[in-house]
């Protein structure tokens, strides 16, 4: 067991090792010259400020909708919950293309930021929603009868404790804007890896690409840093053995109005938008962009990839899961540090090493069906590792010791108690590798084998040739194959507070 | 001369259509304890955050120190009705720490003023100074308990509210937590109303007990009146144990098959039941020589550390009696006892 | 602790199991035995339409993995001789001589030789041309009169056209005129002028960007390949309305003819299907595609005119460029030297 962990752990370090092998064997003075260039200095410019506007952005708009849906009487907030989960079954680079198609000349910084925004906030009003659903109502009615009003009770009391979950999703949107690519080359938005990406095609497995990704990953790290920092060593949950009464819904009265509105401009902005933009196109290209031959084949081998990667990485996950909940000591730490390490490295690393080591080192798996499945694997084994820790955390050890006394091997326990209580969670963790696999795009356009076209990248190579009537199908493929798994995502939130 | 700090009037909730509190009238003199006793789910919680302004009534009025906050459509917000609310279990900011949270509604004043704020009231509730710096998860429950006291108490509230305050301690520290607080707030000579479903609680701190059954007061009064002359059966069932006996009533006097034993005079002729409590109920050990009418048997004898239950199976077909005593030298299993009855007994319609 | 591989060993069964299925299904997908593999860094809309063609009238099944110049070029320098491409179809010429130059090429057939004229193909025979595409100046039309238009491509790197131009300094397409430009004036020229086009151009990501940009009139000028403006001509004008081309002659850079190049691979094990696509590629059935269809690129071979729209080939006074020795490493050094990169 332990050792299966620690090939896996091991595994999940081979892009870090890339990088830092490539920065060894360029030697100092070149990589010097590649890493301090103006055009990278103009890159860092362009991603900082995306992350720096675009995360608080995130979070205004996160809290202040998971606020409305949770805290408040608003009217209909039964269907504004699911409602705005629904983003993430759109990926970004389709949103891009749904705004270009609004507003041809859209691009730059500005632009970044608003699809940043619109495509990522979930991220945020997810895990905040989740948390002001398990807050003790009991705490904030005390800070009423001190003297605080409706507003002092939301800055003091309510905000100060949903300080894990925006620190958690603001990393994690923060990660998904570095490691971004699709979306920002269609805005015309030069970021960090749409430069790696361009590099990478002027010098296949060369040194300038590594380059730049060294410097990604370690403005990941930077980000993982400080989200540490902030944390710090609070513990927020609620003290006492009081079970908490539902609460009383804050009344709006005459700020029903507004809220509404807001809510039904972020719902269009951020859905309505790209659903209009992809039956518009539908409608202008007519039957003949309805290649089935073509898309069904896209269809299939797209779920046949994200299948084979969803299962093999939740597979593969819970030894590790195991290792990380049960027991203490190095194995557990490294475990835990692998995975935030490797959890905010961009497709785009990962690829990079493995088509080199492949080249080098395993010429039988180059743009072999395995070696991609194995990209996917390690770029989301963290998304599942977080889903089956959280609920392997809810299985406490007294159950399956009651198994044990009551004559079941630990297989059988494994088989009948653990597995059974964590598979809500397993699948939720499936689901999103599903979902992220299904809309990758830059590891896949560098590693899928010849013959294979997912949908996200037909998608994208008819949208770089602005055929955007001919890319809608897909578009709408991708979306469609997303929602079934956004709902699972929904429904095991309301169970889990942490993402 | 005493004034009314709290006056609840007619006080009517109902939740989805379900009547919670009927026709409540409560009033709190100032610089008393009142307890609301009750068992879970009679309304005893609403009727408190009512009072707190979390709820607002369907009837009737509350009126704190002569101001109305209340009334069917108009209600005061809760964070100036100026009244200190301690939740069952402290419900402390598990972000700021002890002395922030006891500082939370002293915010506006000066830096220094609130600093000796803290560290009176931390004396107050009988906390080291240190414990400021303190967070909550730090603290055991019954620390806890005694923080949100202070953090009530520190905006001087002219009435205290407190929500089952000792249900979550452990019980060893129950009575000694009790004890502090009860003279930690006669101290302060802060109105305070409690409720609890503990009627030990409710009996040993209060000046006032109201007993809540199914929304409605059952009876109010002081402890002793409660306790020793309930109006109906619920409010003696609930204040303690019972020793029911069917009896027949004439003139003050109930006769029954432990004895005449006197009653209050309004109680109406005829046969009633008898009420007595454990402690009125004493049993000696006789000699099986002397006659043995109004003699029973010991039974089954249950040791309770201090006191013993001692279950007699009188003569003729009544039901067997519980006596309570010390538990010094009880008599043994098959022992004849004589059981006497000490005061009046309560005649329940 | 046995226990629990036995319980690891019946999930990784399934998984061996998923994953043999959807190797076997996408194998389908991949390249069987009989079907010749091309790297096709062309457009794929183009390539799609040789491969039909081919394949109806040879029978030969054909899949083509699609990518850029660079990217493929450099993938198959890296493959080396296990690489499993048949042949090699590009949008320029210097990823071509980069692949020349590793010795990857096997010679091609006579047939497919004495079907292109000699300016449309490298000396050395291990390549030939097989479309063409002119370097233009497209402007807008409500910002520049005909009579203002630079003489050569030179001329921008001068003060006055500061903010007023624009190009894609990451497409490989433009690479190719820079590489153009390198080995008609020199390293130092080349040098200056990138300097200049640092101070002066709007960095646009490619040219239906470029296009795009200088359609609405966000930047005056631009330069582009001829046939992006030909297809938006021909279709819906919505990126080109506003705008008209300029043609630099006199053998300027700007004039600068980029050959398409196709190659056979030595290391293909199905050389004489390989050949035979090339030869029908610059056959008159393939060059047909090229007028008839709409690609908008010039034919270089079997005789072909061009499609009526565009300039003829022989009116453009294209500079003599040879294709084999355009520098591509040493563009992109000058280019990130310069900023641009």
């Amino acid at each position: 067991m332990t050792s299966t962990v620690a090939i896996l752990v091991a595994a999940t370090l081979i892009p870090l090792g890339y990088v830092g092998w490539a920065t060894l064997s360029i030697g100092w003075s070149r990589a010097y010259h590649l890493v301090v260039r103006p055009r990278v200095g103009e890159l860092l410019f362009n991603t900082a400020a995306l992350v720096v506007i675009a995360v608080p952005l995130c979070v205004v708009i996160g809290v202040g909708v998971a606020w409305l849906v949770e805290r408040t009487d608003l009217p209909g907030r039964a269907l504004w919950r699911p409602l705005f989960v629904a983003p993430l079954a759109i990926p970004a680079f389709v949103n891009s293309y749904a705004w270009v198609g609004v507003l041809p000349s859209m691009h730059g910084l500005s632009a970044g930021v608003l699809v940043s925004t619109l495509s990522y906030f979930p991220f945020m009003y997810l895990p905040v929603a989740a948390t002001l659903r398990r807050l003790d109502p009991a705490v904030e009615e005390s800070a009423r009868a001190l003297g605080s009003d409706t507003a002092g009770v939301f800055f003091r009391v309510v905000l100060p404790q949903l300080r894990l979950a925006i620190l958690g999703g603001g990393l994690l949107i923060g990660v998904h804007l570095l490691a971004e690519f699709g979306a920002f080359a269609m805005l015309r938005f030069d970021t960090f890896t749409v430069a790696i990406f361009q590099q990478f095609q002027v010098t296949f497995d060369g040194a300038a690409g590594s380059m730049l990704a060294g410097v990604l990953v370690l403005l990941c790290l930077a980000l993982l840093l400080a989200e540490a920092l902030a944390r710090g060593h609070a513990r927020f949950a609620s003290i006492g053995a009081g079970v908490p009464r539902a609460m009383t819904p804050i009344h709006l009265g005459r700020n029903t109005i507004p809220a509404q509105a807001g809510l039904v401009a972020l719902a269009v902005l951020a859905l309505g938008v790209p659903v209009w933009t992809i039956m518009r196109w539908l409608w202008i290209g007519g039957a003949q962009v309805w290649v089935l031959n073509d898309i069904g084949m896209a269809v299939g081998q797209t779920v046949g990839l994200a299948t084979a990667a969803a299962v093999l990485t939740t597979v593969l996950a819970f030894p590790v899961a195991w290792v990380a909940v049960r027991s203490r000591g190095v194995l557990a730490r490294s475990v835990e540090g692998a995975n935030y390490v490797t959890s905010s490295l961009p497709g785009i690393v990962t690829a990079l090493a493995l088509v080199t080591v492949a080249i080098h080192v395993a010429r039988p798996l180059y743009q072999s069906v395995a070696l991609i499945v194995f990209a996917y694997v390690l770029l989301f084994m963290p998304q599942a590792l977080v889903n089956i820790r959280a609920g392997l955390a809810q299985v406490p050890p007294s159950l399956e010791e009651a198994s044990r006394s009551l004559g079941s091997s630990p297989t059988t326990t494994f088989l009948r108690v653990t597995l059974r209580l964590t598979a809500p969670a397993a699948a939720a963790g499936a689901a999103l590798v599903f979902v992220s696999v299904a809309t990758e795009l830059t590891a896949t356009l560098l590693l899928a084998p010849t013959g294979i076209r997912t949908l996200s990248m037909q998608f994208w190579s008819f949208s770089s040739e602005l055929d955007y009537a001919a890319a809608a199908p897909y578009a709408l493929a991708l979306v469609v194959l997303a929602i079934p798994v956004t709902l699972v995502l929904l429904r095991q939130s309301l169970k889990v507070a942490a993402l | 001369m005493t004034t009314t700090i709290l006056d609840v009037k007619g006080l009517a909730k109902s939740f989805h259509g379900n009547a919670v509190l009927h026709d409540i009238d409560l009033d709190l003199p100032s610089g008393t304890t009142t307890a609301v006793l009750g068992s879970s789910g009679c309304g005893k919680t609403t009727l408190l955050r009512l009072i707190a302004g979390f709820e607002t009534p369907d009837g009737g009025t509350i009126t704190i120190a002569g101001r109305q906050v209340a009334s069917p459509g108009s209600a005061v917000a809760p964070h100036r009705r100026g009244v200190g609310y301690v939740a069952q279990d402290g419900a402390l900011f598990p972000h700021l720490t002890v002395g922030q949270n006891i500082a939370y509604g002293l915010r506006g004043n000066a830096r220094s003023e609130v600093r000796a704020r803290v560290a009176e009231l931390l004396e107050t509730v009988s906390l080291d100074a240190s414990y400021a710096s303190r967070r909550p998860h730090q603290l055991s429950g019954g620390q806890q308990q005694r923080v949100a006291l202070a953090r009530a108490l520190a905006r001087h509230p002219v009435l205290m509210l407190l929500d089952e305050p000792f249900s979550a301690l452990d019980t060893g520290l129950r009575a000694s937590t009790r004890k502090a607080v009860a003279g930690l707030l006669a101290a302060a000579g802060v109105t305070t109303l409690l409720v609890t479903h503990d009627q030990e609680e409710a009996l040993s701190i209060a000046d006032q007990v109201a007993v809540m059954h199914d929304g409605r007061f059952t009876q109010v009064g002081s402890p002793q009146r409660v306790y020793r002359q309930p109006t109906d059966r619920f409010t003696a069932e609930f204040l303690g144990d019972c020793i029911s006996l069917p009896c027949t009533v004439a003139s003050g006097v109930a006769d029954c098959t432990l004895g005449r034993i006197p009653v209050q005079g309004s109680a109406p002729e005829g046969p009633a039941t008898l009420v007595l409590r454990p402690e009125q109920l004493v049993a000696t050990v006789v000699s099986d020589s002397e006659r043995l009418d109004g003699v029973g048997t010991v039974i089954a004898i249950e040791f309770l550390g201090h006191d013993v239950l001692l279950t007699i199976d009188p003569a003729g077909d009544t039901a067997p009696l519980i006596v309570r005593q010390h538990s010094l030298s009880p008599p043994p299993i098959d022992a004849k006892v004589r059981i006497e009855v000490v005061g009046n007994g309560i005649v329940l319609t | 602790m046995r226990g629990r591989w036995s319980r690891i060993s019946s999930p990784i069964l399934i998984v061996v199991s998923v994953l043999a299925v959807v190797l076997g299904a996408t194998a389908c997908s991949s390249s069987g035995n009989a079907e010749l593999l091309v790297y096709n860094a062309q457009h794929e809309s183009l390539a799609k339409e040789w491969i039909d063609a081919f394949t109806k009238e040879t029978g030969i099944k054909v899949t083509y993995r699609q990518g850029e110049d660079a990217e493929l070029g450099n993938q198959l320098i890296a493959e080396g001789q296990a690489s499993p491409a048949d042949v090699f179809l590009t949008e320029n010429s210097p990823a071509m001589a980069a692949v020349e130059r590793a010795g990857l090429f096997a010679d091609l057939d006579a047939g497919t030789i004495n079907q292109v004229p000699s300016q449309y193909r490298p000396t050395t025979g291990k390549w030939t041309g097989v479309a063409a595409r002119t370097t233009v100046f497209v402007y807008n039309k409500a910002k520049l009169a005909p009579d203002q238009l630079p003489k050569s491509l030179l001329d921008l790197q001068q003060p006055a056209w500061k903010g007023r131009w624009g190009a894609p300094p990451t497409n490989a397409d433009f690479q190719a005129i820079v590489a153009a430009l390198l080995q008609l004036k020199g390293e130092a020229a080349t040098a200056q002028w990138l300097a200049g086009m640092k101070a002066n151009a709007v960095a646009c990501s490619d040219n239906i960007a470029t296009l795009k940009t200088v359609n609405a009139g966000e930047v005056d000028s631009g330069v582009i390949y001829h046939y992006y403006w030909f297809r938006d001509q021909a279709k819906t004008r919505e990126m080109s309305g506003n705008t008209a081309l300029g043609y630099f002659r006199n053998q300027d850079p700007g004039a600068f003819l980029s050959l398409s190049g196709g190659g056979v691979l030595k290391s293909s094990k199905k050389a004489q299907q390989a050949q035979q696509f090339l030869r029908f590629i610059t056959g008159k059935a393939g060059q047909e595609v090229l007028q008839k269809g709409d690609s908008f690129e010039y034919p270089v071979a079997s005789g072909v005119p061009a499609n009526p729209a565009l300039v003829p080939l022989n009116e453009l006074q294209a500079p003599l460029v040879n294709p084999s020795t355009l520098d591509a490493q040493k563009v992109t050094d000058l280019m990130m030297k310069a900023g641009l990169l």
